[in-house]
């Protein structure tokens, strides 16, 4: 479900971009990137094999 | 030399269309060979999802900065994402995550491909003759058909996550569609 709503909020600010409202494109595309951050950070948890 | 509106706003559209390639490339080996994409090849595809915001914006409504650099932000995220994969497999004797494709796996390619998207917008940020004329060029059938297919693809991506995650997390090595079980 998290990767649901991540791919759909951008398709959303794309086509909010095409629909002329370019404001509120740019308001689903930061909140998308702050989202997606947040999985990127829930699903980075395995310990690189060069780290210390 | 200088770049008009019109021809970035054509170049915009053919990296649309080389975004909707990547995204078909990877739903390709998905059905193909029954590969699911794990969480982090997921956010990858994600990250290409966001790259394609900015030049939608530059399509309707005519080349900005402010787009170029929503480019970067979302390359940036995605080369993070296929940055630490690649970290995770970097041991000799690892043999990656998924199949190859010409040599290097899909995440080096994603890596590839988000280093190549911010090296474009920088140089496209060099042309300053397209930031010139405060309307829109005109844009054609090849414009909005590049706009329409990475709009398609997405929502494709997002109904393909949802049958393989279903309503909970997705599994760390996913090895059917959770919501078909």
């Amino acid at each position: 479900m998290e990767f649901f709503i991540a791919f759909f909020n951008f398709a959303l600010a794309m086509w909010l971009a095409w629909c002329h409202r370019s404001t509120l494109a740019l308001y689903v595309f930061f909140a998308g990137m702050l989202y997606a951050t947040a999985i990127f950070l829930r699903h980075a948890v395995n310990p690189l094999p060069l780290s210390f | 030399m200088d770049m008009g509106p019109t021809l970035a706003v054509r170049l915009n559209a053919v990296a649309l269309y080389a975004i909707a390639a990547l995204l078909l490339v990877a739903f390709y080996w998905q059905f193909a060979y029954d590969e699911l994409p794990c969480p982090l090849c997921l956010l990858q595809r994600v990250a290409f999802a966001a790259l394609a915001v900015g030049p939608v914006l530059t399509v309707r409504y005519g080349p900005k900065p402010l787009h170029y650099g929503l480019v970067i932000v979302a390359a940036l995220l995605g080369a993070s994402v296929a940055g630490r994969q690649v970290l995770l497999h970097v041991m000799p004797g690892d043999e990656g995550f998924g199949s190859a494709l010409l040599g290097y796996h899909f995440y080096t390619w994603a890596f590839i491909a988000f280093a190549a998207a911010i090296f474009a917008a920088g140089v496209m940020l060099m042309f300053n003759g397209q930031f010139a004329h405060a309307d829109a060029p005109a844009s054609g059938r090849f414009e909005a058909g590049a706009v329409w297919l990475v709009v398609a693809l997405t929502l494709l991506n997002a109904f393909s996550a949802f049958a393989e995650c279903g309503f909970s997390a997705c599994p760390g090595n996913p090895v059917h569609y959770e919501l078909f079980r």
